[in-house]
């Protein structure tokens, strides 16, 4: 697939998560801490959905820098370089981000 | 330097794109922090949540809010085809955009002064 | 020279650049009798023959049809040719002249076209016809043509590559002249190789370059939509298969009537 497509689909995509997650951490605003948070965490449903909005928000952040750095021509000439640091990057990310959210655990 | 709508429109979006995955990143080493317990995401959160920071977050908000109002106006022009009449949208889209971040924003400064 | 002027003075306000003795482009200030009808092309003939005749420019025309002589005015890109000078000057009178943007100078107001032509070259701009061309003529329906947009008006100006701040990024885009120019002949239903068009256009240089900034169409003289051929060209190049063999079908009924409604 395109990069071009990649970055619309995510779009889609994030006007729904995004809104949700906006939404879900602001309103009404609370002073977030872990015990807040936990009480919607608690729920697997909620971390089903933070790691499919973490997976969008990856592909459209990276796909994005991505497009940003080759529209400019002396950047060209490292267009797959700088596509193997992305899938480098959001890899390690999506790793990193979903593990933080599995472990958003209430206490035992 | 060609300066039109088009062009301010295009700027603002790509840099509130760059800014959002600046973000994006910090956003989550802070939350990572969870991984080391329930203390560490704590304090964690509580220094990013001074009156200063609450600041910051309305200027994201306002980030994210133009750049998915104007991203949503890219794709309705990719769908429609509509380019008649670009200049209105571009300036629905700062009106809509300014509505959402009013609205978003309030209550996130009454939130920081009253506490 | 001294019979005092019953005309008000316009201000021209040039960049002026000499390769051979100038480090970086500069301003100069001219006055112009502002005498009825005058377009500001006729104005920088005024100062070139009455008061500087290093100023260099292009044009050939002066009827807004050769398209030598686009150049930013006040901040936009226009025929020269075709702009009344009192429509342009601002309220001290004043009007602001630079060579198109984007494009490396080589004198004054004339700029380096090159990247430009090669783009243009690189879409094939030229029709190629069926291998079996009909014994008498073509025949394209009343639908057809409109379909075109009108995109054959085009008079190769360059107002509208110059004014993309994508060109003015990478000179690897094609650019929205020469996608116009593709538009026109995939779109056109005597062209034989719609598919391999598309096929070249389909890349990261091509019609996914575009961000949609809308310059060219604000920039063209002759009022053609480069965006809109290239929001059409990316739809297409989606089904590229079945646009072809549309076409195959299609041109096996070149020479017959269009049928009426
Ligand atoms: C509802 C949310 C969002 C929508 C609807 C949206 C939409 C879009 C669209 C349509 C584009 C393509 C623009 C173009 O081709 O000119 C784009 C580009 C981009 N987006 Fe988003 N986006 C959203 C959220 C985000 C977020 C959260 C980030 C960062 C983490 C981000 C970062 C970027 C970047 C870096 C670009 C490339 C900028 C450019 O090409 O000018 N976007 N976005
Ligand atoms: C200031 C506004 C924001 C606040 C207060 C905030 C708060 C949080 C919190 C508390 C979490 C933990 C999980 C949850 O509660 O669902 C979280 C997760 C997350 N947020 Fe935000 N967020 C904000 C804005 C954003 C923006 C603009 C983005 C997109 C660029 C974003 C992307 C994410 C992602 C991807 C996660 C999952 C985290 C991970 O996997 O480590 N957030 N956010
Ligand atoms: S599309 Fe318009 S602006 Fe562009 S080269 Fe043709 S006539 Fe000039
Ligand atoms: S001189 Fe020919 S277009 Fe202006």
């Amino acid at each position: 697939m395109r990069v071009f497509q990649m970055q619309r689909i995510s779009a889609i995509a994030l006007v729904v998560f995004l809104t949700i997650h906006m939404i879900v951490v602001h309103y009404p605003p609370f002073h977030i801490d872990f015990d807040q948070i936990i009480i919607r965490m608690a729920d697997p449903l909620w971390k089903a959905i933070d790691i499919v909005f973490l997976f969008f928000v990856l592909v459209h952040a990276l796909a994005g820098a991505w497009v940003v750095l080759t529209d400019v021509q002396r950047f060209s000439r490292l267009k797959r370089a700088f596509a193997g640091a992305a899938i480098v990057i959001g890899l390690i990310a999506f790793y990193y981000g979903t593990k933080t959210i599995l472990a958003f655990q209430p206490p035992v | 330097m060609y300066t039109s709508s088009g062009f301010i429109s295009f700027a603002l979006r790509r840099l509130t794109g760059v800014a959002l995955v600046v973000y994006l990143f910090m956003h989550l080493w802070v939350i990572g922090s969870v991984n080391a317990g329930p203390e560490a995401f704590d304090a964690r959160l509580a220094f990013v949540q001074q009156p200063l920071f609450k600041l910051l977050e309305v200027a994201l908000l306002a980030a994210v809010v133009y750049h998915a109002v104007d991203g949503i106006r890219i794709m309705v022009v990719h769908y429609t085809g509509i380019t008649e009449y670009r200049k209105s949208m571009f300036y629905a889209v700062l009106a809509v955009s300014t509505l959402l971040v009013i609205a978003g924003g309030v209550p996130i400064i009454r939130f920081m002064l009253e506490g | 020279m001294s019979n005092p002027s019953t005309h008000p003075t316009a201000t021209v306000r040039i960049q002026r650049f000499n390769p051979e003795t100038d480090a970086k482009p500069h301003m100069q200030e001219f006055q112009v009798e502002l005498k009825p009808g005058v377009t500001v092309l006729d104005a920088l003939h005024e100062i070139k023959t009455h008061q500087d005749g290093s100023l260099t420019f292009r044009r050939s025309c002066r009827h807004a049809i050769c398209g030598s002589c686009a150049m930013h005015v006040n901040g936009k890109n226009e025929l020269v040719c075709n702009a009344p000078l009192k429509d342009r000057l601002d309220r001290n009178g004043r009007i602001t002249i630079r060579p198109l943007p984007y494009l490396p100078i080589i004198k004054d107001l004339v700029v380096d076209r090159s990247s430009f032509w090669e783009q243009y070259l690189r879409v094939k701009p030229w029709l190629m016809p069926p291998a079996d061309t009909p014994e008498k003529e073509f025949r394209m329906s009343p639908e057809e043509v409109a379909a075109l947009n009108s995109a054959e008006t085009c008079i190769m100006c360059g107002a509208c590559y110059s004014s993309c701040q994508i060109v003015g990024l990478t000179k690897e885009y094609i650019g929205p002249h020469a996608l116009l120019k593709a538009f026109l002949r995939v779109m056109d239903p005597r062209d034989a190789i719609p598919g391999a068009r598309l096929a070249d256009l389909d890349g990261a240089d091509g019609v996914y370059r575009c961000r949609t900034i809308f310059n060219c169409i604000d920039a063209c003289p002759k009022n053609l939509n480069p965006t809109l051929a290239i929001e059409t060209l990316r739809k297409l190049a989606q089904k590229r298969e079945a646009f072809e063999q549309a076409r195959i079908e299609r041109q096996k009924h070149l020479d017959e009537p269009i049928p009426a409604r």
